[in-house]
């Protein structure tokens, strides 16, 4: 944010100097602008504006206490000059000292009591501090001097906002009757004037659900003056409330002549003629739509209706929907014939759209499963094609593929070969279309044939989940990368061959991909789930630290930012986004993976990073907010396999794993609290966190064992199973592993070293039993199944060594700081002392024994043979002339041998470090 | 079938199917945010009966004087919701928000190399108005058609008659 105010107001000799002080701060050349403040204060040292902008830049020179004590120095002196403010303000909002800015700017406005600018910066301090009342009372004082609208309105939305924060149900009401008497004392008046104040007005009626005032308001001219031709669409939600049926029913139908394809007109439409139905009183005069034959007779009158020009799907779907509602507790046949007949109706229409399908889902999977399957091929033929017809021109590969899909949504389950043998079946037409040169995919647009691979791939999955065979896989992954080849743009091909490399466990494969997602800011959040989470479980800890940083960027900045937008809404004016944006802005603020990847990155830089302070997270959010966006990869499951539980149920074992792993983060920043020079009482609160935190931990891990430990059947548009699962159900056992590291590390930080021998005795035992309840790498040479668990269960082990060798670290400061030499170190040392040296060494050199126990397993891992693949012969069958070269089994290779070289590397300095310990 | 709605913070977490597309940007949090508290009613999202995105657009009203006018910020359809008319329910509100707020008229910038874009926005009545050389950074940087439509207000379409000569970025105001 540019620091230099938009407006400067003498123009003078003060702007001139202070001028390079700004080109200096808003270049980022902090140390030059503090030089250049400095000059400038030589020669005018009362100048406050030049004090504001040092304090400024000392602050972002990291120091940060003499910018403080600068500016409350400044603020002693009351400035209210905008410049002085504006970058006093700057500093406070950087360093997140918001109360400080109202205090700022209320001792500014009491010496200009009538300085407009003054008070607006006021009423926005108390807006970025969320202080209700104090905003109602600088937007009134405001409006007293500078009778201006906006600034009524703040005051207005100020209360409003203080009775939804209020439990207390009678504050609730006088407040929201306060807010409403002050608008319609503006109406009488005649003073309001924008849209944005009419909504306010509703808002406030909405809060006392006073419908018929809102209706009222709605359609009386007032409205219409403000929001013009927005009447009918606005009276609909209202109509609802209160009840007007007939009113309604009769308003969508003339909305849905005009715009036929309005389904935000459809759905109140058909609750307005299902509430008629079941209402006794028949009222024929109306004209209003109150049975379930004259409901079909108007969708038929638009079908009919409709020119000869563009068909729209509303009319159709609207049937289906009717079919539907109809069917929830009865039999729509005799009115409307079988649902199979009119999604297969539906599908002749729009076959050539790929939107056909999706568009009938939910419609699909109200028909009965019996019925369905029974009647699963007539999707497929009821346009004249079967599996393998060859259809040539890009309409007609789109129709046949939405056939397919239909057909295969609506299949019964198939045993592996019969899925093997679809893949195929859409493998070979796929390839027919790359020789006939039907892939008509460019750099920016995909091409219909992508949809046969994609199918494909999605039956290959099938069917190895079954066989426990990653052949399969290594086969949709070639067909995949040959998609994408061709038509660069389909991101349904790379988010799926994402999911697929990660499902064998290959982050490096799913890495090459994931940079051509060119996922970013919010996508971060949204799609983490499918790439930054599974890079450690899949043994690559150093490359997942760098997109658990952006992440933890990109968490970071926005909080500094979400308060602005506030300030943005009052300024214009948006009272109904005010709500929205304050919602949004908590719901990032507690997002669940930002929380995971703060402590994932604190975990994995004590492993795979350079030796540093620990990243310690922001504190966890009392209930993590799930922004996961599961809708990005598209399932074909049928409908009879689709969880509605499964956004809720993953996520469920993805806080409890958040949980266990801040658990894990908190102890160890307590321990490394702990293990200063203080005495053992002065240290006692955090010891006692410390061991609050440990107990919870080992019982939140048993909790969990009970809880989680069953398997999870997997889907190729979901995400892979949570790590909880291998984590709390490993034979290693963590929870004593753990908790016994981190109670040697507290007891040796209490002084309790006796105890803490102790707990480093037992470590002993647990550490020389648990390398050897790792499961062997899957034997060679068929491309692994097994391989991504195996990984996941590799990388929790090492996360641990990370965590060990880092309290290893520790606990040696304890016994023998490094700054005493070495040779002193003994003889300084009391037998006490000895004796735990002593047994950390020896600890020390089990953890090394286990690394190179390590080392030697990922020396010696296998290699696999991922030549499974009959693609390029079936290429090279078809004469094509085209020199593409498949892509995956390189990758696979070189992704795993990648990844093992990194992660002994770690292990090389890990065990290095372990050593200049001793 | 289109359910025609004001877009919403939350709808940034369901988009990527219809951002994950090459021409298609994703912008940083705090671009999304100032349009929906500056110009929410110039913020729009198509969905689906089953509640997926299929598009949205945005905008704002900017200029002074007879150059009060309504611009498309940006404008995307998913590729599996294209060909449906969408886009041009979506510019057709968008030029209707822009008439209520009695702007001369719409404008919007494209890439040369995007026909089919300027194909549909000539279908809407747009001309070319101008060019603007090297709009869009990348390697090499790409011109924009400046392509305009007018409004009601606009009753002598002064507003649309083409520039014969191109011009740079900075010149845009």
């Amino acid at each position: 944010m540019a620091v230099r105010p938009q407006h400067m107001h003498d123009g003078g000799i003060v702007e001139r100097r202070l001028r390079p002080i700004y080109d200096w701060l808003d270049n980022g050349n902090n140390k030059k602008a503090l030089q250049e403040a400095e000059k400038v204060l030589k020669k005018s040292p009362s100048l406050q504006a030049a004090k504001a902008l040092k304090a400024l830049a000392l602050y972002r020179l990291g120091k940060g206490p003499e910018a403080h004590a600068l500016l409350d120095a400044l603020a002693e002196e009351k400035p209210s000059d905008d410049s002085t403010l504006q970058a006093m303000t700057i500093s406070y909002r950087e360093s997140q000292q918001f109360h400080k800015v109202c205090a700022l700017y209320e001792a500014a406005v009491k010496s200009e009591p009538t300085n407009e600018e003054l008070y607006s910066h006021l009423f926005m301090s108390y807006v970025r501090v969320g202080d209700y009342r104090s905003q109602q009372r600088s937007a009134m004082a405001l409006y007293k001097f500078a009778p201006k609208n906006p600034y009524y309105f703040w005051a207005v939305m100020s209360i409003v906002l203080q009775a939804k924060s209020t439990d207390d149900v009678t504050k609730k009401g006088i407040l929201l009757s306060l807010a409403q008497r002050m608008v319609d004392n503006f109406i009488t008046e005649n003073k309001m004037e924008a849209e944005q104040e009419a909504r306010l007005y509703i808002m406030i009626l909405e809060l006392q659900e006073k419908w018929n005032d809102i209706l009222n308001f709605i359609e009386g001219p007032l409205y219409s003056q403000l929001v013009p031709r927005s009447t009918a669409q606005a009276s609909i939600p209202y109509m609802k409330k209160l009840g007007h049926w007939r009113r309604l029913n009769l308003l969508c139908k003339d909305l849905l002549w005009d715009n036929q394809d309005r389904w935000d007109y459809y759905l109140p439409y058909f609750d307005s003629v299902f509430q008629l139905i079941n209402n006794t009183e028949a009222d024929s005069e109306s004209g209003a739509d109150d049975t379930a034959e004259k409901c079909h007779e108007f969708i038929c009158q638009l079908v009919e209706s409709m020119s000869s020009g563009r068909t729209l799907r509303g009319p159709y779907l609207a049937r289906l929907e009717l079919w539907k509602r109809l069917s929830v507790d009865g039999d729509p046949t005799a009115l409307l014939g079988s649902g199979v007949a009119l999604c297969i109706q539906y599908l002749r229409v729009f076959a050539s759209k790929p939107c056909a399908v999706p568009d009938l889902k939910p419609y699909l999977a109200m028909i009965p499963q019996k019925e369905r399957e029974d009647r699963c091929r007539d999707f497929l033929t009821c346009l004249g094609y079967d599996e393998n017809s060859e259809s040539e021109s890009q309409d007609d590969i789109q129709r046949h593929i939405s056939c397919l899909c239909a057909w295969r949504l609506t299949s019964p389950t198939c045993t592996a070969d019969e899925y093997l043998d679809v893949a195929a079946t859409l493998r070979r037409q796929y390839l027919r279309c790359v020789r006939q040169r039907l892939v008509a995919a460019t750099t920016t647009e995909f091409c219909a044939a992508d949809g046969y691979g994609i199918l494909a791939a999605h039956h290959y999955f099938y069917a190895a989940v079954q066989q426990q065979n990653a052949s399969p896989i290594v086969e949709a992954l070639c067909l995949l990368e040959l998609v994408l080849h061709k038509s660069p743009a389909n991101f349904h091909a790379k988010v799926l061959l994402i999911a697929l490399y990660h499902l064998l466990g290959n982050a490096v494969a799913a890495e090459s991909v994931y940079r051509r997602l060119e996922a970013k800011h919010v996508q971060l959040v949204s799609l983490g789930w499918l790439h930054a989470a599974r890079l450690a479980p899949a043994l690559a800890p150093a490359r997942a630290l760098p997109l658990l940083a952006d992440t933890h960027a990109f968490h970071r900045h926005h909080a500094k930012d979400s308060m602005e937008h506030l300030t943005y809404a009052y300024k214009y004016g948006t009272f109904e986004k005010l709500v929205e944006l304050s919602a949004w802005g908590a719901r990032l603020e507690t997002c669940a993976w930002c929380a995971l990847a703060a402590r994932e990155r604190a975990l994995l830089a004590l492993l795979a990073g350079p030796r540093a302070p620990l990243h310690a997270p922001p504190r966890l959010p009392a209930a993590p907010a799930d922004n996961r966006d599961l809708n990005a990869i598209v399932s074909w499951d049928p409908p009879q396999c689709i969880d509605p539980e499964l956004k809720s149920r993953t996520f469920e074992l993805d806080v409890a794993y958040l949980r266990l792993k801040d658990a894990l983060v908190s102890a160890i920043a307590l321990c490394i609290e702990c293990s200063d020079n203080r005495s053992a009482e002065e240290k006692g609160p955090q010891l006692e966190e410390l061991q609050a935190c440990i107990d919870a931990f080992g019982g939140a891990m048993d909790k969990c064992r009970e809880k989680y430990g069953g398997k999870q059947r997997l889907s190729v548009s979901t995400p892979l199973p949570s790590r909880i699962i291998a984590f709390v159900g490993s034979s290693v056992p963590y929870r004593e592993l753990y908790t016994c590291a981190l109670r040697m590390t507290g007891a040796l930080c209490g002084a309790r070293a006796a105890r803490g021998r102790e707990r480093g005795v037992e470590l002993r035992a647990l550490l020389a039993a648990s390398s050897r309840a790792l499961p062997a790498p899957p034997a060679p040479p068929a491309a692994p199944w097994p391989l991504r668990d195996t990984l996941e269960a590799y990388a929790n082990y090492l996360e641990f060594i990370g965590v060990v060798t880092f309290l290893l670290g520790v606990c040696n400061e304890l016994t023998a700081p490094a700054n005493t030499k070495k040779t002193k170190k003994k003889a300084n040392q009391s037998p006490d002392q000895i004796l735990t040296s002593e047994l950390l060494s020896q600890l020390n050199d089990d953890v090394q024994d286990v690394i190179a126990y390590l080392e030697d397993v990922f020396e010696k891992w296998p290699t696999y043979d991922y030549s499974v693949s009959k693609l390029e012969d079936e290429m090279a069958k078809l004469d094509i002339n085209d020199k593409y070269q498949c892509p995956v089994e390189q990758k696979l290779k070189n992704g795993l041998d990648e990844v093992l070289t990194d992660v002994k590397n770690i292990l090389k300095k890990k065990s290095k470090y372990l050593k200049s310990l001793q | 079938m289109t359910t025609i709605r004001p877009f919403t913070c939350e709808d940034m977490l369901h988009f990527n199917k219809v951002n994950l597309d090459p021409l298609t940007e994703t912008y940083g949090l705090s671009f999304y945010t100032q349009y929906l508290a500056h110009w929410p009613e110039f913020f729009l999202v198509a969905e689906s009966p089953s509640e997926e995105i299929m598009g949205y657009i945005m905008g704002k009203a900017e200029g002074h004087g007879e150059n009060w006018h309504g611009h498309v910020t940006a404008l995307t359809v998913s590729p599996d919701y294209r060909r449906l008319g969408i886009a041009a329910t979506l510019m057709n509100i968008l030029e209707e928000v822009s008439e209520k707020k009695k702007a001369y008229f719409v404008d919007l910038f494209v890439r040369v190399s995007n026909k089919v874009a300027i194909n549909m926005y000539k279908n809407l009545g747009y001309i070319v108005y101008r060019t603007v050389l090297e709009y869009y950074s990348g390697d090499p940087d790409e011109d924009a058609y400046d392509m305009r439509k007018a409004c009601s207000r606009d009753i002598n379409k002064k507003s649309v008659v083409p520039l014969t000569h191109p011009v740079r970025p900075e010149d845009v105001d």
